[in-house]
């Protein structure tokens, strides 16, 4: 009898270490691909409609293993987007030009931009979510071995760039006169 | 002690560059001659034969109540971005004051201001940079949308420095304000982009200017006469080489009576860190007439773009 529950004993103990590992090799997997999915900036933007006085209203598509992190990382890659890339129009909705002029920015302001992306940086304070986020079935897509989501986000475009003006990041209209 | 006093000159000279600022452009909002054409905001007369229309703002302004919203929404959304504009209808009411005020103004003694007729010629509206803009409304059964225009004009190159359009989304039943608000909305970043690029540009490479030389009849001789063993004109055109960002300029007419240089790149600064426009930059040349070959000029200027040096005489 106590041969027995010392065999079973044994077998949770391992099935437990199992699923730990199991779970963090996954986590971990997710989170490196997560982050990989940032480093390289993969994702696109098309307008959706005129926002609010000082807002774009923009839908961004994000790459990502995992439907809900791409949801998140949506919303980095948005601001990303209407710093460095700016979007083309779609349909009637005119496009928008980045508001980093120089090209080099990203490199060349490198240390402020890492504090600024770093997870739970700066940049949530210009994006909200609509819809609180909720994905229509139509932009939830599957390419390969990860999801496509498009998610549409809100950028507080005047406040981003009057907080980059102040960084002395980007130049002002009026700056210099 | 010595040494403290040395060091914070040189910083005080580091620094000043820094501090000195360029001459900022005025920029104001217009409707288009085709907006006013197509809204009956023009005014006719006669000028020695020949029908001549101009878009009569005054009376746009105070009868388009439309016009009102898009012109207000721009400065608006301008002055968010720290660069307040000239208002048309302002400006309007400050040259009907202005000339009120000159036709009652005496001495004690009796005397009146003194007004050339070229004073009086350019008693009108002014900006450096015009704002042009055109919308047109285009119906489609009960849909309606707005085509936006919006074009930044530099009043002395006439070139175009920044440029917005497009057409909005087709709505039913929604009041024209509120789609020409979301036009001015959706196109105004883009056009500011390219206005700081102009910006941009001119801190780079210095400000474009026309500059215009002209002779006095009574000037005994003309731009082909000899001076120190060269034509004027090629004088003239040695020193604006001399004086200019990397030498830039293109010269676009030159005659016996008159010279025109375009796109003529003059540094913002001058030796001294003063900010420099076209009238400024100019009396270098005529100093340099004066002082080398004894002949007097006279500069006539339109704000910090355009300069016609007059030589001659005052």
């Amino acid at each position: 009898m106590k041969k027995v529950l010392k065999k079973t004993t044994l077998t949770f103990i391992i099935t437990l270490l199992f699923l730990l590992i199991a779970s963090e090799a996954m986590y971990g997997q997710s989170r490196r691909n997560k982050k990989e999915n940032t480093d390289i900036w993969k994702y696109e933007i098309e307008g959706v409609q005129t926002g609010v006085q000082g807002t774009y209203l923009i839908k961004v598509w994000s790459y990502s293993p995992n439907a809900n992190l791409a949801v998140e990382q949506a919303k980095k890659n948005a601001v990303h987007g209407i710093i460095f890339r700016g979007f083309a129009g779609s349909g009637r909705v005119p496009g928008q030009r980045a508001l980093a002029t120089n090209p080099n920015l990203e490199v060349e302001k490198q240390d402020f931009f890492r504090l600024f992306f770093a997870e739970g940086g700066k940049y949530l304070k210009f994006v909200s979510l609509t819809n609180d986020g909720a994905v229509a079935a139509e932009d939830r897509l599957r390419v390969g071995k990860e999801y496509k989501i498009g998610v549409i986000m809100s950028v507080n475009v005047d406040a981003l760039r009057k907080d980059l003006e102040e960084a002395g990041i980007i130049k002002s209209l009026g700056r210099g006169f | 002690m010595k040494k403290l006093i040395i060091t914070t000159i040189l910083i005080i000279c580091s620094v000043l560059p820094a501090l000195s600022q360029a001459k900022k452009p005025t920029i104001m909002v217009v409707p288009s001659d085709l907006w006013c054409n197509t809204n009956g905001y023009m005014m006719e007369f006669d000028n020695q034969g020949t029908r001549v229309k101009l878009p009569d703002y005054k009376r746009a302004m105070q009868e388009s109540a439309d016009l009102m919203v898009v012109i207000s929404k721009i400065n608006e959304l301008m002055t968010q971005r720290g660069f307040p504009l000239k208002n048309l209808e302002s400006s309007l009411k400050s040259l009907e004051t202005e000339a009120a005020e000159t036709a009652m103004s005496s001495s004690r003694s009796g005397a009146e201001l003194s007004e050339s007729p070229i004073d009086k010629l350019k008693n009108i509206a002014r900006a450096d940079i015009w704002i042009q803009m055109t919308w047109t409304i285009n119906t489609m059964g009960p849909r309606r949308s707005v085509t936006f225009v919006l074009q930044g004009l530099d009043a002395y190159t006439d070139k175009q420095v920044a440029g917005a359009s497009g057409t909005g989304n087709q709505l039913i039943a929604t009041e024209l304000p509120i789609m020409l608000e979301t036009a001015v909305l959706s196109h105004l970043d883009n056009f500011n982009g390219q206005l700081q690029q102009h910006f941009d540009d001119m801190f780079e490479n210095g400000r474009e200017i026309t500059l215009r030389i002209r002779k006095w009849d009574s000037f005994d001789g003309d731009l082909m006469t000899e001076y120190g063993g060269d034509e004027l004109g090629f004088q003239i055109e040695n020193w604006v080489s001399d004086n200019t960002v990397q030498g830039r300029f293109s010269t676009a007419d030159a005659s016996e009576n008159r010279m025109i240089f375009e796109q003529v790149r003059i540094p913002l600064y001058d030796a001294n860190n003063r900010a420099v426009d076209a009238r400024t930059w100019v009396r270098g040349l005529q100093r340099y007439l004066k002082d080398r070959f004894m002949i007097d000029s006279r500069i006539t200027m339109r704000g910090l773009g355009q300069a016609t040096l007059t030589v001659g005489e005052k």
